[in-house]
């Protein structure tokens, strides 16, 4: 049970760097996710905090204590590897109770600990197997197991979910939700999967080529993403972008019109005459009818080229002059291929993005 | 049109199925014929065109057992028993060693791995050659202490004559027997542990039994009619030195491709879990590591039962200290004529060869369909 | 820190020391070969010469060259031909399974573990009465075929990594049991004969079993002569020395360029790969 630090951290392989100047203060209890695409130094963070790369610079606390020179046997975390990393030689038994065995913990005691861990994770019938008799679902459990056990200061998850089927995964993303809550172990844990991060995550680090980006609860990063990267990285299907000009407040090209609401008007004002871009959410349009947000001035354009219905709803695809947009429509919209359709947009969630830096003007 | 296909493709699997049935399985069947006979133990007939040949079951096996004049087979059979261990072992602990030292990520590893590579490019010929020369009693090795200001040694290694380790081949029936009692205790102990309970009293009763017969009944076996000491040959030190030299890199390469191919998750899972160095190596890497010893063994093993062209270029042909039966089968057949003789010998190798690769062949072979 | 320097140093020190140990053979081997005889005696051993005497060499190749044109003659036709056969066999029987084919290849390979002695007799026999006995076609014969389980089970293992996909695409597609071996198999399989030709090449000119029992004086193998060479109770060292060199100098070329290919051979002897 402790808090993690990490102070100014940086990692350099050669002339790269990996990671640049990381400050986070994750606290006890807490369940932070780390999420970015592939390259964006979210594992290689998650190793600094194991100990199983040197920093460059910084610092890293565990509790109270400096660790940038521990060895990762003297951290007290455990840590969950992409590819489970279960000994092949031992047993399931065996495997969840070597970092007990190397600790000298009486036989009883690690008996009673592995017995409770696999009971939670359903797994005592497995305990004589060997690795390689399991499936993969069984295998991530072991996996779990064996740093269950070892009842650490801090969990570390690197991409443990990635090597399971679609089922799975959104099962094990249950389990360990409620392992977390029950055990109340601080947990760090590192995705490129933004639904993962979304619903696991008290707190998500989005990450891109070696900076964070923004530090914040689940909802607030989607409500609020403060770059472009940010709004399109979070949700799925993606947000959408367009460029557009400021014209006395209102967002325009030659294929649509958006006025936001007053409080985006306001952020604009510096931008008048000058190119932005436009960010709406998927579910913040809707069609002529479906809103009682009026056409004039909050409409976009567009020829719709593939529907479909997914029952709950309907996704359009549609291009707006030379770009592309998603729409998430009612399931009973009369939409199809080839249809011109115009799009309204709700003015208090439309986004508007700096066209140099990305930021989010409206939460400048 | 894939029927046809298939039938081009046994045709042109036949020729080399027809020639390896052959020259190996009609071969060693003519081979195993000969044996049985007398051909070539009657020097007037062992060269004729068309020869008289008797034959006379395992006349051949019983003369190499417990001939009088075939006292130097059973010693080859000594000396090769010594040789493998002591092959096997040096080139185990050597080639891991140098693998260890190797995986520790340091500076100029290719070149390293080179060297040590180097001695398996050259044919035994060479090796033997070259090391016959280092070991002259008058030269090269014994030489070596004297770089650094020591007296020279006075080894005559591959010429001495003393032999340590004596005992009577008329005890073989008490050893084997004793033998069988260790490796049951190793197996009723293992059992036991691994609470096999029925396992282990089944391998401790049989212990028992045999350790009784080992005790009062196979003392009084008599397999010579009078004692006959045999040992481990001095000679052989400077043989097996050489052996080691040509083969510990194989073993290095195989423990190097070994190591290598162990996730580097599963070394970093283990520092986690609180292992320091030395406890990720006891503890997930050699474990790891023991089916390549045991290809390397038996690769070994299989090599140094049919040593030959070594000995042959440090001490010649007929050198008899450092004897062992592939070359008394090649003296005996060709230099000696006795064919006959010659086969049976070469039979007993191919037996103690078969009984080291078929279980590994089998096992191999049949994991890679599992998987 | 400076405990884990510590251990690098040791590491570095032990590498060394075993390096130097493995490399004392040469090193006596090159500076005997290049002494003139009346100067090797006990004191000077291990020091360089004082004369760089290159007369060994010149002699040695006097009497070696013939064996050496024999040895060269023997391994490439040796080589080419059971490399040749063995990528067909890999191909068929990785490729073109067939009812038995799981029996007929342990069989095969059980070829490559035998002691040569259990087939010398009736190898000997069977060369003399087919008048192949003593000259180089015989020998090459014999390489051929004892090469041939070792080859085929390298390229059966690598022809197992290409996918069946792309040989059912290229069935689909109209192609025949050769047109798939010529278009496909063997261009995709460059790197598997470096691999097969290195391995048979050494095996074959560092033979000595065969080449003694099979061969007459003039089509002796470089193995048998030099056996022969330094045989006898020599007293002028440099000279099986300077022939040890150049025995060796080949495969010895042959492992240094074209090292990483030696070892694939040598890993791929262990069955597994």
């Amino acid at each position: 049970m402790a808090d993690v630090i990490l102070e100014n951290v940086y990692k350099r392989f050669g002339d790269f760097t990996a990671v640049e100047d990381f400050n986070l203060h994750i606290n006890n209890e807490e369940f932070m996710v780390f999420v970015g695409p592939s390259g964006c130094g979210k594992t290689t963070t998650l190793r600094m905090i194991a100990g199983l790369e040197d920093i460059s610079q910084g610092n890293i606390k565990i509790g109270d204590r400096v660790v940038n020179d521990v060895p990762p046997k003297d951290r007290d975390i455990a840590m969950v590897f992409q590819n489970y990393a279960l000994y092949p030689h031992m047993s399931v038994y065996q495997n969840m109770s070597f970092g007990l065995r190397l600790r000298k913990t009486p036989k009883d005691e690690i008996d009673k600990r592995v017995k409770e861990a696999a009971a939670i994770l359903q797994i005592e019938e497995l305990l004589d197997r060997r690795p390689r008799e399991l499936s993969g679902g069984q295998r991530q459990r072991v996996a779990l197991g064996r740093a269950i056990v070892r009842k650490p200061k801090v969990f570390l998850m690197d991409e443990p979910l990635s090597n399971l089927d679609a089922k799975l995964r959104v099962e094990m993303r249950a389990q360990i939700s409620k392992l977390h809550q029950s055990l109340g172990v601080t947990t760090i844990y590192v995705t490129h999967d933004q639904v993962e991060a979304m619903t696991m995550g008290t707190r998500i680090v989005v990450m891109k080529d070696g900076l964070i980006q923004q530090v914040d609860s689940p909802i607030n990063l989607y409500d609020k993403p403060v770059n472009k990267f940010v709004g399109g990285f979070m949700g799925s299907p993606a947000m959408n972008f367009l460029t557009g000009t400021v014209k006395d407040g209102i967002l325009t090209s030659e294929h649509f019109s958006v006025t936001p609401d007053a409080a985006l008007k306001e952020k604009l004002k510096p931008y008048n005459g000058k190119k932005v871009f436009v960010g709406v959410r998927p579910e913040d349009l809707f069609l002529v009818g479906e809103t009682e947000i009026p056409e004039e001035n909050h409409s976009v354009k567009s020829i719709v080229e593939v529907v479909e219905p997914l029952g709950a709803e309907t996704v359009i695809i549609a291009s707006v002059g030379s770009d592309q947009i998603v729409a998430r429509l009612d399931p009973h919209a009369q939409v199809k291929a080839g249809d011109k359709v115009t799009l309204i947009a709700d003015p208090e969630k439309v986004q508007a993005f700096d066209l140099d830096s990305e930021t989010n003007i409206r939460f400048t | 049109m894939i029927k046809k296909d298939r039938l081009t493709a046994i045709l042109m699997l036949m020729p080399s199925v027809i020639l390896l049935a052959i020259f190996v399985y009609g071969f060693i069947g003519q081979t195993v014929y000969t044996s049985l006979t007398n051909w070539g133990m009657d020097p007037s007939q062992a060269l004729a065109i068309n020869p008289k040949i008797k034959f006379v079951g395992f006349a051949m096996y019983k003369e190499l057992f417990t001939g009088f004049i075939d006292i130097r087979f059973r010693q080859d059979l000594v000396n090769t028993f010594f040789f493998t261990i002591f092959f096997i072992a040096g080139c185990l602990v050597l080639g891991l060693g140098l693998a260890f030292l190797l995986d520790q990520n340091l500076k100029a590893e290719g070149l390293y791995r080179t060297i040590f590579l180097l001695p398996m490019s050259l044919s035994f010929i060479v090796t033997g050659t070259i090391w016959r020369w280092l070991l002259q009693p008058k030269g090269g090795i014994n030489m070596l202490p004297s770089l650094i200001g020591l007296e020279p040694m006075q080894s005559r290694w591959l010429t001495t004559r003393e032999q340590i380790w004596q005992f009577n081949w008329q005890d073989i029936p008490q050893f084997t027997g004793w033998l069988i009692v260790l490796v049951l205790l190793w197996i009723s102990f293992s059992a036991f542990r691994n609470k096999n309970k029925s396992r282990a009293l089944v391998a401790f009763i049989s212990l028992l039994a045999i350790a009784a017969w080992s005790a009062f009944i196979a003392p009084k076996i008599l397999i010579l009619p009078y004692p006959e000491t045999h040992g481990f040959n001095i000679a052989f030190v400077g043989i097996i030195m050489a052996a080691i030299w040509q083969m510990s890199g194989y073993t290095m390469a195989l423990y190097l491709a070994g190591l290598r191919g162990i996730p580097q998750a599963l070394r970093e899972a283990a520092s986690v879990d609180g292992a320091n160095e030395w406890q990720i190596y006891r503890h997930v890497v050699l474990p790891l590591l023991k089916p390549i010893s045991l290809s390397a063994m038996i690769i070994l093993g299989h090599i140094s039962l049919k040593i030959f062209d070594l000995i042959f270029a440090m001490t010649g042909a007929d050198n008899s200290t450092t004897d062992v039966p592939a070359l008394l089968m090649y003296l005996t057949t060709f230099r000696a004529n006795q064919f006959s003789k010659g086969a049976a010998i070469a039979v007993i190798l191919l037996i103690m060869v078969a009984f080291v690769i078929i279980p590994y062949l089998w096992t191999s072979l049949r994991s890679e369909v599992e998987r | 820190m400076t405990k884990h320097k510590l251990w690098r140093f040791l590491f570095y020190f032990l590498i060394t020391a075993a390096a130097i140990v493995f490399l004392i053979p040469v090193y006596l081997v090159l500076i005997t070969s290049l002494k003139d005889p009346g100067a090797i005696n006990l004191n000077s051993t291990w020091q360089l010469p004082k004369v760089w005497y290159w007369q060994s060499f010149a002699e040695a190749w006097d009497l070696l060259a013939p064996k050496f044109v024999n040895s060269l003659i023997l391994t490439v036709s040796a080589t080419l031909l059971s490399a040749f056969f063995g990528s067909m066999n890999g191909y068929i029987l990785s490729k073109w399974r067939f009812p038995g084919a799981n029996i007929i290849f342990p069989l095969m390979l059980f070829g490559m573990f035998i002691p040569y002695q259990s087939i010398l007799i009736p190898l000997f026999k069977f060369l003399r009465d087919t008048g192949l006995y003593g000259g180089l076609p015989g020998l090459i014969l014999v390489h051929v075929v004892y090469g041939l389980p070792i080859t085929t089970l390298i390229f059966r293992n690598f022809y197992a990594e290409i996918p069946d996909d792309m040989l059912e695409a290229a069935k689909v597609d109209g192609a025949s049991f050769f047109g798939i071996y010529s278009k496909i198999i063997f261009p995709l399989s460059i790197s598997g004969f470096v691999v097969v030709i290195i391995w048979q090449f050494t095996q074959v000119w560092n033979e000595f079993l065969f080449a003694v029992v099979l061969t007459k004086n003039n089509s002796q193998p470089i193995t048998v002569a030099l056996a022969q060479l330094a045989g006898g109770e020599a007293v002028k060292w440099n000279l099986p020395m300077a022939g040890a060199i150049l025995t060796a100098l080949p495969t010895l070329l042959v492992y240094i360029v074209l090292g990483r290919y030696f070892i694939r051979g040598l890993l791929a002897g262990s069955i597994k790969g």
